[in-house]
């Protein structure tokens, strides 16, 4: 069954309706919970980074190893050489949040400024951007970024600029086929006419007004990426290296107790990263359903 | 032309190039218009006749290559006269073979750069425009009163945020728009066609532009807003005395506005002259396809005597390949005997049939001394 209600209110402005007059409830709750992860991550980010720990992370602590959350001082627990899982947990965030943010930063970036030059100029930097999609997608990333290790050294920054740059062709061409649409469109001929110069057109009324949504959208999708990338990487040992703490680490250093019955210390950073990328993954489609007003796919 | 001018097209050619065909399209092909200040021109035409392309040439608003390769356009405004296509002749070369362009060679980069150089200060400041679908020629994410002002603010002295809402604001009461101040921020989603139009029309006046080009500014709309749309631009024409060249293949808009029209048939101008004189019922001097064009629009008379209408016959002329001869040739019905070899093999040129008042055919005997 179907409801049509009208809006109280002054009709026809669409934009001055609440978020919840707009969405469907599922909507609002992926968004929520997105955003909830979001700030949870922030604070951690912060806590950590300021050192505002519950407990000392290196802390061994050999009478107390692998033990279950809501011990006694360790709320989540310990892992197998005694250290406090909690703060483990936030002092992890460290090891992808700056990096994570390189990452979405050079994908946004640069697929911005390829996708308006393929949207806006054509020509050959479509083309050029059509192949480089094609290499990209041709080339299993993770060896990418193994390659990359093996060439420089095991720095995250460097994985992140590897992961950055193949993020690059999908908001090309999502910004391409976006401004493809609203050249049908007459606006942006419109502009021109009246005078408005070619920098405003395309940095304001395109990338601003238009295709701000959708960035905002692919930064949470990127963000997403870019933690399973650090997650799994640390998890092989390419990453973040013990006894600096890395979601990715702790989920291998406890898989060596998991058949031994001591599953929590390799579960707790496991679900850490399933919520995580759930929230942002769900943020972003969320977000897209607010934003853009429409389902994906 | 005469100090009253205010824009001055010569021998304007725009031609586009079909890649399939291997072959240019003379969209326009050696265009003189001229129009007076505070007058209104009203191009007509059948759709590829050119008129918009004659348009879109003059505010240096043509894109796809070649382009405009050839003519003149002056702007004399301020006491000064500019050709806003000055010296791009440096930057497409063309070679011709029996009066035909039959290769261009352009320097694309140089000539939209230099282009963009000629129009600075003359695109929305002296020349505006307004398109058809004025739903789609405003900004979908942003309102209405923010576009506005962001123009006010570019082209005129009203540079405080305050001051350009409060002339953003005069500018949507001169277009007859209900309450603007609540529509100021509305988007263009929530506004009706015809309003999105007066939110145009908005745009391109509060420039206080010396041209108006209005390109086919009804159409795309429905007939009762259509008809609110040219009341409003005939009602400013009256209170601003701008000076419009009007685009339309709809024959009653050009009729109610125009001072004087031009006639387009395949790339060139056919007939132009008065408003009055060119379509004044029952007049026999004129161009056959504008009668043709005269007798296809339903008039009172023909509704009442469910008459048929009068369909011109054949296609609208294919302008990549140009016939010799007359360009309306082929579907002109009043060829006569004493003429067709004239017809089918020279283009007749636009002759003085009456002053002011010029008709490019050949039953007209000006047109043999010319």
């Amino acid at each position: 069954m179907r409801r049509y209600v009208q809006t109280p209110g002054p009709i026809g402005r669409f934009s001055e309706l609440s978020l919840a007059q707009r969405a469907g409830p599922l909507d609002l709750l992926y968004t929520g919970y997105g955003l909830l992860v979001v700030a949870v991550v922030v604070a951690s980010y912060v806590l950590g980074a300021f050192g505002w720990l519950p407990d000392d992370p290196q802390a061994i602590n050999v009478g107390l190893i692998n033990a279950p959350p809501f011990t006694s001082g360790h709320l989540l627990g310990t892992d197998f050489l005694g250290r406090d899982l909690q703060a483990r947990l936030i002092l992890g965030i460290q090891a992808y949040f700056l990096p994570g943010l390189l990452a979405i930063t050079i994908s946004l970036a640069g697929g911005s400024i390829l996708g308006v030059l393929a949207g806006y100029k054509g020509g050959w930097f479509d083309t050029i951007i059509t192949y480089f999609d094609n290499l990209l997608d041709s080339f299993p990333r993770l060896v990418l970024i193994l390659l990359v290790i093996a060439a420089f050294k095991p720095d995250i920054y460097y994985v992140m600029v590897v992961v950055g740059i193949t993020g690059m062709p999908v908001i090309a061409n999502l910004i391409a086929g976006k401004i493809a649409f609203l050249r049908q469109m007459s606006f942006i001929e419109a502009a021109h006419a009246l005078g408005l110069p070619a920098h405003t057109v395309v940095l304001k009324h395109i990338l601003w007004l238009n295709c701000r949504a959708l960035l905002v959208i692919q930064a949470t999708l990127g963000m997403a990426e870019a933690i399973l990338v650090e997650t799994s990487l640390s998890y092989l040992g390419f990453g973040v290296q013990e006894p600096t703490p890395s979601w990715g680490n702790m989920v291998q250093a406890g898989a060596n107790y998991f058949l031994q019955g001591n599953f929590w210390p390799s579960t707790a950073p496991a679900l850490a990263i399933l919520a995580t990328i759930l929230g942002l993954q769900l943020l972003g489609d969320g977000l897209n359903n607010l934003l853009e007003g429409k389902r994906r796919k | 032309m005469d100090a009253g001018t205010l824009l001055a097209i010569e021998n304007l050619r725009t031609y586009f190039y079909s890649r399939a065909k291997r072959a240019f399209i003379r969209s326009v092909d050696g265009v003189s218009l001229g129009v007076a200040r505070g007058e209104t021109l009203g191009i007509v035409g059948e759709s590829g006749s050119g008129k918009s392309v004659t348009a879109l040439s003059a505010a240096g608003l043509v894109t796809a290559g070649p382009g405009v390769i050839s003519g003149r356009v002056d702007l004399h405004s301020n006491g000064t006269r500019r050709n806003l296509l000055d010296g791009l002749e440096n930057y497409a070369r063309f070679t011709e073979q029996d009066g035909r362009v039959m290769a261009v060679e352009k320097d694309e980069r140089g000539w939209r750069k230099h282009s963009d150089r000629l129009m600075a200060g003359v695109r929305g400041k002296e020349i505006a425009m307004i398109f058809q679908n004025p739903r789609s020629a405003l900004n979908p994410y942003s309102t209405i009163g923010k576009q506005l002002v962001e123009t006010i603010r570019l082209h005129t002295n009203f540079k405080g945020e305050r001051e350009a809402k409060e002339r953003a604001i005069h500018w949507l009461e001169r277009v007859r728009i209900d309450s603007p101040g609540l529509r100021f921020d509305n988007f263009p989603f929530g506004l009706s066609g015809g309003m999105c139009q007066r939110a145009m029309i908005a745009m391109a006046l509060s420039a206080e532009p010396s041209l108006l080009i209005a390109d086919e500014p009804t159409t795309g709309l429905d007939a009762t807003i259509q008809s609110r749309i040219v009341d409003l631009l005939a009602q400013l024409k009256t209170e601003t005395g701008i000076t419009t060249l009007l685009i339309s293949h709809d024959i009653s808009v050009i009729q109610r506005l125009s001072d004087r029209i031009a006639v387009m048939y395949g790339g060139t101008v056919v007939e132009t002259g008065r408003a009055a004189e060119v379509l004044a019922p029952g007049a026999t001097a004129r161009h056959p396809y504008t009668a043709a064009l005269l007798a296809s629009i339903p008039s009172a008379e023909t509704i009442r005597r469910k008459s048929y209408l009068q369909a011109i016959e054949g296609e609208v002329l294919d302008t990549i390949d140009v016939p010799r001869g007359c360009r309306f040739y082929g579907r002109c019905n009043r060829v006569t005997e004493a003429i067709r070899e004239n017809c089918a093999g020279i283009e007749p040129p636009l002759a003085e049939i009456a002053p002011g008042h010029k008709v490019r055919c050949w039953l007209y005997p000006a047109a043999g001394k010319a």
